[in-house]
């Protein structure tokens, strides 16, 4: 460390500059889409920074901890974004379990997203009480009881992982693909019709009013002088719930990849054949993969039921699937920072840039702007470019196979990065 | 009188209508070093998949220590102590060669999953053993100081050697290695050979080739059987297994059997 | 159980399966062919049946807009859109391969797989695109023509439009023009090749990117076909109505076996023939409990049911993995 003394100095102020600078900057400006991206962007810098392990995530909790949440309260917009960022992370940290680990092309990931999310949506709005009779309970549950089902979500979540992946166990990779699709798409119709002869998803018309998790830290804020509506604290409140289901679902991510656990996965994505040969028990470790990666998906999904208030079956179409795989891909397969990156990059793709590219045009439209003679007035109303997500993860999936199959942060690169750079331990295999 | 660890009882192992492996008898003893040999599509390698649980038999029974496996998944036999190489070498190719060898030692790991998502003192304990031990094993392969070296990038010679260490990570007591010299030199080959005896007096092991390597077949094997068309034509010690005419027909020819000079 | 009532209705709904069962017929072929030669499942198929059938509403409506839609001889009309749709698709199948699916050959089969995944979103949006730009609006509706309406009339409970006929008749012809090419004519012999054995066919000399491509314009020209069928038959169309029949009929190729043409053929009609059945019979089975809403989770079923037991489908050839 001796040849660096003079740097780390240098290095932190600098991203401390970096971070500091683009957040005064978006408080500053709060209706600016790409003074927010600069923030978001030099939160990325801190993961590739020369830094050492301690400063890095020291930066992530001020940055994270204390910056996001506060531009949030500024500019509700960007909390949300946050928050929608949290969820995706979480998503695609699930996923990359199943598709990037254990190389089992998922294509109806959204169903255990939906299972999570129906759970808490039927239990904790009146939805349960329509077939269920109320001798002894009645719907909807006490908001307390959210965080039991952030429990059950997972268990929930995990026992249909299993049952999904029972019958799929043998299946050659593109038909595994296939049949997955195919029970992400009979879990969308069972949402939408399963309101008779019970009502118990209530069909198209979707579940609401949905409960919410209790304020329980409001005496004590208020005992502190705090005095806050729900209206600024519950966005708050979920994106530290979010934050805090993230930070542990990287850690049991990284737990489980730097384990026997993972290794029996790689290789089974590797060459199933030679796996089970060299002991790996395939339909245990497969069956493993699929609870683990839905189990992320069904916490996420209870999560989701409680901030949104409102679900229907169109949040959880084969669109939401692709989604994911696009944030996977786009982040490298089995590449946990990978994840987390490529679910960044598409959710701000899809929130931000893509709105922003509407609210722009729209701005032109209404100026009445000439480009080559054509009058951007004339613009057809319907062409909507926030809602074109599809294109745009046609076009990641297609470029990055092409010509970046590994992803932005491949998964093995990174491993053997921190063992060159020396000072780090040599990480367990 | 050794223990018999492997025994096949008429296996017979048909794909449609092409009878691959008819009705073979085999038993292998403890500690022996035995050779399978036979012309191209013998059914040597459909002989290796019965035994290892990949194909199941039509008929016959396969018995590992006297326990009937035929109704088992591969994990399950090599639980049992037996474990394998391939023809056309089957590493996990973007794994490090550490990896590799660690993944053979998967039955051995006795970990729940608390264990490992909670990183108890069990879990540093057992994963440290586990590296220990794979590194010990490429220390014995001769790969020690690769081990972050990814599989696909290995010479060719190396990866042959990689896929031993995998095998022995199963603390197999019956090794079965599938055309182990192939592609190698003679001299290649020879140390290959010092080296499986060696591994059989240091692991107690007992091993079972696949081979078209005459030489190394007749030096190194106690015993060597002779497939032909998925049927055993001849058993025996290597001398006199070179001798047997019906051997010598299925590999040269009819002419040549007989002692007439091949046709010019 | 009213029984009475069952075997009434039967000759409508066996009707009805056999006009869906054709369309999936025509569409698995796409799906088969290109399964055949590059053991990939185009996933971008179901939305080049989608561009064929905006190529038909498209062309509909450029002739109503000049006025010389009505005179014209409906029949000659419909062989005019079913044509244009099958060029237009065809030639979109043949550079979807060219530029997606090409440079990936022999990669590791997941991948071009991902990358057919984002062809098909990739287009859904694109023609949503083209469609709103030009016309501000991407629900089209087939101009409808009175003859094809009518109803002809088959006993007491049993009737069927012209346009069910045309659309039979038309799937039948192409079928067996597809069935005579692929069996009698050299090229033919020449995918079937490729399909069975690619270096080899190669040492053959046959030129095996060319073939390929071929296969790619035959697909997706069925394809075509197909979609400007469809938006006869149904009237209305989507960037989006290539999604379910698109796995419907990957369903009908796998059911018949996949790489099999006849098998695309003869799945087809039997999925279609289910899911006729299922879409008038299950509510009255089921005491109303499931209507037909559920005929889509049926059709998945089947799929997960056959892919699990019996994966070579009904003609296929039983597919082994060496060790």
């Amino acid at each position: 460390m001796s040849e660096r003394s003079g740097r780390p100095v240098v290095v932190n102020l600098l991203v401390l500059g970096l971070i500091g600078g683009s957040a005064a900057l978006v408080w500053v400006v709060p209706r600016s889409i790409l003074a927010f991206m600069l923030f978001q962007a030099s939160l990325v810098v801190v993961y590739y920074a020369p830094l050492s392990f301690r400063a890095k995530m020291a930066y992530a909790a001020l940055g994270l901890g204390l910056l996001m949440p506060v531009l949030g309260t500024h500019n509700g917009y960007y909390m949300e974004v946050a928050i929608q960022v949290g969820i995706f992370v979480a998503l695609a940290l699930g996923l990359n379990i199943v598709v990037g680990l254990a190389g089992l092309l998922d294509l109806g990931y959204v169903a255990f997203y939906a299972v999570g999310a129906y759970l808490w949506a039927v239990f904790g709005s009146p939805q349960a009480g329509k077939f269920i009779s109320a001798t002894f309970v009645t719907f909807p549950l006490a908001p307390g009881w959210f965080f039991v089902f952030l429990v059950l979500g997972i268990a929930v979540a995990a026992v249909t992982g299993v049952l999904l992946g029972l019958p799929v166990l043998r299946l050659r990779g593109d038909y595994l693909a296939i049949v997955t699709l195919g029970f992400g798409e009979v879990i969308r119709v069972l949402a939408n019709n399963l309101d008779k002869p019970w009502n118990i998803t209530n069909g198209p018309k979707g579940i609401t009013p949905i409960e919410r998790p209790p304020l329980f830290f409001e005496p004590a804020l208020r005992a502190v002088g705090i005095e806050a509506s729900p209206f600024t604290l519950y966005p708050l409140y979920f994106y530290f719930l979010i934050l805090g289901i993230v930070v542990v679902v990287i850690l049991v991510n990284q737990r489980l990849e730097h384990s026997h656990v993972g290794r029996a996965w790689e290789a089974i994505r590797e060459d199933e054949v030679a796996a089970q040969a060299m002991g790996v028990p395939l339909v245990r470790m497969k069956l493993l993969a699929f609870a683990a990666g839905a189990s992320f998906a069904g916490i996420m999904g209870v999560m989701f039921s409680a901030k949104q208030l409102f679900i229907n079956p169109e949040s959880f179409t084969f669109l939401e699937s692709i989604g994911v795989l696009a944030m996977v891909i786009l982040g490298g397969m089995g590449s946990i920072p990978g994840a987390i990156i490529g679910a960044s990059v598409v959710t701000i793709l899809n929130l931000q840039v893509l709105k922003g590219i509407s609210l722009w045009l729209n701005d032109l439209r209404n100026a009445g702007i000439e480009i080559f003679g054509y009058n951007l007035a004339n613009l057809p109303s319907q062409f909507e470019p926030a809602k074109y997500e599809r294109m745009v993860f046609g076009i990641i999936l297609i470029l990055m196979m092409i010509y970046r199959p590994e992803g932005i942060i491949p998964a093995r690169r990174r491993r053997l990065e921190r063992f060159d750079r020396g000072h780090e331990e040599r990480p367990a295999p | 009188m050794s223990a018999i660890l492997l025994e096949a009882r008429r296996v017979t192992k048909r794909f449609g209508g092409l009878v691959a492996v008819n009705a073979v008898d085999f038993t292998l003893e403890e500690g022996v070093i035995a050779s399978i040999i036979g012309p191209n599509g013998a059914g040597k390698t459909t002989l290796f998949n019965v035994f290892t649980g990949i194909y199941h038999p039509e008929d016959g029974d396969v018995l590992v220590q006297g326990r009937s496996v035929i109704e088992l998944t591969p994990d399950r036999i090599t639980a049992l102590g037996v474990c394998r190489t391939f023809q056309n070498i089957r590493l996990f190719k973007n794994m490090t060669v550490l990896e590799n060898a660690l993944v053979g030692m998967h039955t051995r790991v006795q970990l729940r999953l608390w264990d490992v998502l909670a990183r108890t003192p069990t879990f540093g304990r057992e994963e440290g053993q586990a590296v220990r031990r794979a590194l010990d094993l490429l220390d014995v392969v001769g790969l020690r100081g690769q081990e972050d070296a990814l599989a696909r990038n290995l010479p060719y010679g190396d990866q042959r050697r990689l896929e031993i260490a995998r095998a022995l990570a199963a603390s197999p007591k019956v090794l079965l290695l599938d055309e182990p010299t192939a592609g190698m030199t003679q001299g290649e080959a020879q140390s290959l050979m010092g080296f499986l005896r060696r591994l059989i007096r240091e692991f107690g092991l007992t091993i079972l080739l696949i081979e078209h390597n005459m030489r190394v077949v007749m030096e190194v094997s106690d015993r060597v059987t002779v497939l032909d068309y998925g049927e055993k034509i001849a058993e025996g010690r290597p001398a006199e297994v070179q001798r047997n005419p019906r051997v010598i027909e299925a590999y040269l020819g009819r002419g040549r059997a007989t002692g007439q000079a091949a046709v010019p | 159980m009213d029984w009475q009532l069952v075997f009434a209705i039967l000759p409508q709904v066996v009707m009805d399966g056999l006009v869906l069962g054709f369309m999936y017929a025509l569409i698995a072929l796409g799906y088969t062919m290109v399964y055949g030669v590059l053991e990939l499942i185009n996933f971008a198929h179901s939305e080049i049946f989608m561009v064929g059938a905006f190529v038909g509403v498209e062309v509909l409506l450029l002739l109503k807009a000049g006025g010389i839609l009505d005179p014209l001889n409906p029949f000659l009309i419909l062989i005019l859109i079913v044509l244009a749709g099958m060029a237009v698709s065809g030639i979109l199948a043949v550079v979807v391969e060219r530029v997606a699916y090409r440079p990936l050959r022999g990669a590791p089969r997941l991948i071009p797989l991902i990358s057919a995944i984002g062809v098909s979103f990739f287009l859904q949006d694109a023609v949503r695109l083209g469609v709103s730009l030009w016309r501000n609006a991407f629900y089209l509706t087939y101009p409808s023509f009175a003859v094809f309406n009518k109803r002809i009339e088959l006993g007491e409970t049993v009737d069927f439009s012209v346009k069910s006929i045309l659309v039979v008749a038309a799937s039948l012809l192409m079928l067996f023009a597809l069935q005579f090419l692929v069996t009698r004519t050299k090229l033919g012999k020449a995918i079937r090749a490729v399909a069975e054995d690619q270096p080899t066919a190669s040492l053959m000399g046959i030129n095996v990117n060319r073939m390929i491509s071929l296969t790619f314009l035959i697909g997706g020209a069925m394809g075509g076909a197909a979609g400007v069928l469809f938006g006869v038959q149904y009237n209305t169309i989507n960037p989006f109505t290539g999604f379910i029949p698109g796995i419907k009929a990957f369903t009908a190729a796998v059911l018949g076996g996949i790489g099999n043409i006849p098998g695309a053929m003869v799945g087809g009609l039997v999925l279609g023939l289910l899911e006729a059945f299922a879409a008038s019979y299950l509510s009255l089975f089921t005491g109303g409990a499931f209507g037909a809403e559920y005929k889509d989770i049926f059709a998945f079923s089947i799929l997960i049911l056959i892919l699990i037991f019996r994966p070579r489908g009904l003609l296929g050839e039983v597919v082994r993995e060496r060790a």
